[in-house]
């Protein structure tokens, strides 16, 4: 067993008890308070953070920091998971949280390197691109249209959501002991598959939406106030409600990637993508004992035991390569993988001269 | 046609889904007395330390029994009588069948020992049996382990996570020897004791001694030691659970498995049997009953076959099996004999036998290569892991010693950026 994951059944803050739901109720008033009134932004400028936002990074840092020497000692024992875990607090300390306000100090306007459109939608608006210089521009859109699926084939989106990105960062830190509470009924499953595609394709349509008023606004003010409307429909919606009130605020009683799993459309893009391209989870043949703790500790609800005891290889848009299924099963049963499929590991590449 | 499944493990479910998967009008009834679903025995040290709970060890969805039409029966069968294709449950209702399976699984083998009867005595192969020893183990207390096997270790292992103390009380002069040599052995001795296990080898329990309360006081050994304890684990290995077969007729074996023929029919018309209840010809010509996950599923979807009319011949394929040793996973493929009887004699493996140990410097991780002659024959991988299927062929390749070392990379199986693993000279 592992040490870290004692008595995670007998625990009411990990098991939907009163408790649960009293934190998932602080936790969604938090990013309420946050997003719709000014409380926090005298507390900001007594810290000497300056605004809301800056304080809001700030504790978001700590709880990953926080979180993450947590994880550390639950999960650490396997070097993927420490590795893994090390790369994605770092990512946030230095690019999502120190360089921003390096920028700022120097006069310049704070960028979050580690975000990318579409999860960060405004990232691809005229509004955004044109007030930034160049190379971040250039950073932004290389990123979201070229690297990003590239190396979505290639390592599949756990470059991203498990390595790079605060929002799964943040799930995989302070979010940790909560991932076993993602929903895994057949249900949810047929709600994310709707849900997180369609989160996507109004992302997309929001943003040709905000570039054709860009290229027409003036001429059509009617045409303006609906581009308009439509942008702070979205942030309000999606950006605020689904990702933050709902994303964390869940956290107690649905599990921490309740946003990344219904809702986010970079998950979605480079879901679509992972699909088709190399990573996969291979499975040992015939090894299983239905033991249940790769599907319990997925947090993206996959039921990954289905796919070992099929002896078929997992093939999921929604895997973030956490990795925790196959560090978990107790009898190694799953491999994360993205050699090309002639490789796979345990397969030997048979060019052997027949005979021994 | 009404099928009807004594036994809701893994063998009578696998059944039930093959049989279902070939005829979608048939009656199938599945019968357990020990709960309404199938769950995986093996993870029952996971819902005993509360890493899972028994919902999620159950790989079916509870509402997928009524969209499979799996009619459930939950309570205990008390009695067969083949002649009439009758099952008698325990309050008198009888169950008329055409085709029956016998998936009936084991129980735990009791100890033999003077107060082994009695409050404060547990084992751990039922989920009866694992409730039971959570009441009784609360953090604090002491707790004797009696039994080298996998089932021991699993439960010394959940002990000491809650905060009970272990001693691990092992009959033969190294752990599990029907598996590991005494190398491997020591290695794993050395990680439990790391773990704060007492693991005292090579002794023999003489009883289980009770206080004027009959409450558990201590286990004595026979070297006259005496290890004062609240709880005893008896993991001494299972027996089949066959015992309400005694007046049905049915053929046993003298350790009370259930007979079978090649197609896992019993001596009596329309029964089969599958799992750890049932006796089977081993790749030795021996016949045992195979108690193991793997076999008792394989065993399950080959008597379904069997039930609904097809040729079939169950037979198992070179060995594997795979376990977990606290944080050491062990894989073992094809011919890897025991070493050590029971009765700490030396086994012989014959005169082809030899073998090759390496371990990895500082770290828990071995490997033993076992020859038949010059060939390769088996596996007994420590500590790593491997992809047995690979390991497999190679053995069924009869590769040479020196071609498998050249390739031995190919088979692992560790996660991603594991890192090298090389082994000392
Ligand atoms: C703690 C533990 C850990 C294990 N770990 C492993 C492992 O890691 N790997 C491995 O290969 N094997 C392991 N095993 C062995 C493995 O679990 C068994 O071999 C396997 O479960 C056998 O399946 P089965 O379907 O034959 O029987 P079972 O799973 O035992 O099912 C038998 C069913 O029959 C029912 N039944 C029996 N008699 C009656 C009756 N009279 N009336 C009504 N119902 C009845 C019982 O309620 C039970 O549900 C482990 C066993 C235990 C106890
Ligand atoms: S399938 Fe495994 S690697 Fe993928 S998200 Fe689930 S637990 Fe993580
Ligand atoms: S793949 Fe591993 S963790 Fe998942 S059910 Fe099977 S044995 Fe358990």
């Amino acid at each position: 067993m592992q040490a870290g994951l004692l008595d995670t059944y007998r625990k009411p803050t990990l098991t939907r008890g009163a408790l649960a739901w009293a934190l998932s109720a602080v936790l969604s008033a938090f990013y309420l308070v946050l997003y719709f009134t000014e409380a926090l932004t005298p507390v900001a400028r007594a810290t000497g953070l300056g605004d809301k936002w800056t304080l809001y990074g700030f504790l978001y840092t700590v709880a990953m920091v926080a979180g993450g020497v947590y994880f550390l000692r639950r999960h650490g024992n396997s070097r993927y998971e420490r590795i893994r875990t090390i790369v994605v607090v770092a990512v946030q300390v230095v690019l999502a949280f120190a360089l921003p306000i390096v920028m700022k100090v120097f006069g310049a306007r704070e960028y979050y390197f580690s975000y990318f459109w579409p999860l960060k939608i405004e990232y691809l608006y005229p509004s955004v691109i044109l007030s930034h210089p160049f190379l971040i521009v250039a950073w932004s859109f290389v990123g979201s249209l070229v690297a990003f699926p590239v190396l979505a084939w290639f390592l599949g989106k756990r470059f991203y959501c498990s390595w790079v990105c605060g929002c799964g960062g943040l799930a995989n830190t302070a979010g940790e002991p909560f991932r076993h509470l993602s929903d895994k009924s057949e249900a949810a499953w047929k709600v994310e598959k709707v849900s997180v595609y369609l989160v996507l394709a109004i992302a997309v349509a929001a943003t040709v939406v905000v570039w054709a008023n860009w290229a027409v606004g003036s001429r059509h003010p009617a045409f303006a106030s609906f581009a308009f409307a439509v942008q702070k429909w979205y942030g309000f919606a999606i950006g605020a409600m689904f990702a933050g009130v709902l994303g964390v605020g869940l956290y107690p009683l649905m599990g921490t990637r309740v946003w990344c799993r219904f809702g986010c459309p970079m998950a979605a893009m480079l879901g679509i993508i992972q699909r088709f391209g190399r990573f996969r989870i291979t499975v040992k043949k015939d090894m299983c004992i239905a033991c249940g703790n790769c599907s319990t500790y997925c947090e993206m609800g996959i039921d990954v035991r289905s796919y070992a005891m099929a002896n078929q290889d997992v093939r999921r848009a929604a895997c973030v390569g956490c990795g925790m299924c196959a560090h978990l099963c107790p009898r190694g049963v799953l491999k994360l993988e993205n050699r090309p499929v002639r490789l796979k590991a345990g397969q030997p590449i048979r060019v052997y001269a027949a005979g021994p | 046609m009404h099928y009807a499944i004594l036994g809701n493990g893994v063998a009578g479910m696998e059944a039930a889904l093959a049989l279902r998967r070939r005829d979608a009008k048939a009656r199938i009834s599945l019968i357990s007395d020990e709960h309404d679903f199938f769950y995986s025995r093996p993870a029952l040290m996971y819902v005993f330390c509360g890493q899972l709970d028994l919902r999620g060890t159950e790989p079916y969805e509870r509402s997928s029994y009524d969209r499979m039409r799996l009619e459930r029966v939950r309570a205990r069968v008390g009695a067969l009588d083949a002649g009439r294709r009758t099952l008698a449950f325990d309050d008198g209702r009888p169950l008329a069948y055409d085709r029956l399976l016998l998936a009936a699984g084991s129980r735990a083998r009791e100890g033999s020992w003077p107060g082994t009867k009695g409050p404060g005595v547990h084992a751990f192969v039922t989920l009866r049996d694992m409730e039971a020893l959570d009441r009784d183990a609360r953090p604090g207390r002491r707790a004797v382990v009696i039994g080298g096997g996998l089932i021991g270790v699993e439960v010394a292992e959940v002990l000491l996570r809650r905060g009970v103390s272990v001693t691990f009380v092992i009959r033969e002069s190294w752990y599990f020897p029907l598996a590991l040599d005494a190398q491997e052995s020591q290695v794993v001795a050395e990680h439990m004791r790391a773990h704060g296990c007492d693991v005292r080898l090579g002794v023999n329990v003489t009883e289980i001694a009770r206080d004027g309360d009959g409450r558990v006081r201590s286990v004595r050994l026979e070297d006259g030691g005496e290890v004062p304890c609240d709880v005893v684990v008896v993991a001494i290995g299972v027996v089949p659970n066959t015992g309400f077969l005694a007046a049905s007729g049915l053929r046993l074996s003298s350790g009370g498995a259930i007979e079978v023929d090649d197609a896992l029919r019993t001596s009596a018309p329309d029964v089969w049997a599958a799992g750890d209840c049932a006796n089977v010809t081993w790749a030795d010509g021996s016949r045992r009953p195979e108690q193991l996950w793997y076999t008792a599923r394989d065993q399950g979807r080959v008597a379904a076959r069997s039930m609904s009319g097809e040729d079939v011949t169950y037979r198992r394929g070179t060995w594997y099996n795979s376990a977990k040793f606290f944080d050491l996973e062990w894989t073992t493929v094809g011919h890897v004999p025991a070493l050590l009887n029971w009765d700490n004699t030396p086994l012989d493996p014959g005169p082809a036998y030899r073998s090759v140990f390496e371990r990895v410097p500082d770290r828990p991780v071995t490997w033993r290569i076992v020859l038949e002659g010059d060939r390769v024959a088996g596996f007994n991988m420590l500590g790593g892991r491997w992809n047995h299927e690979v390991l497999r062929a190679w053995v069924e390749e009869e590769r040479t010693l020196d071609w498998v070392r050249a390739h031995l990379d190919e088979a692992r199986f560790d996660e991603e950026l594991g890192g090298p693993v090389r082994a000392g000279r």
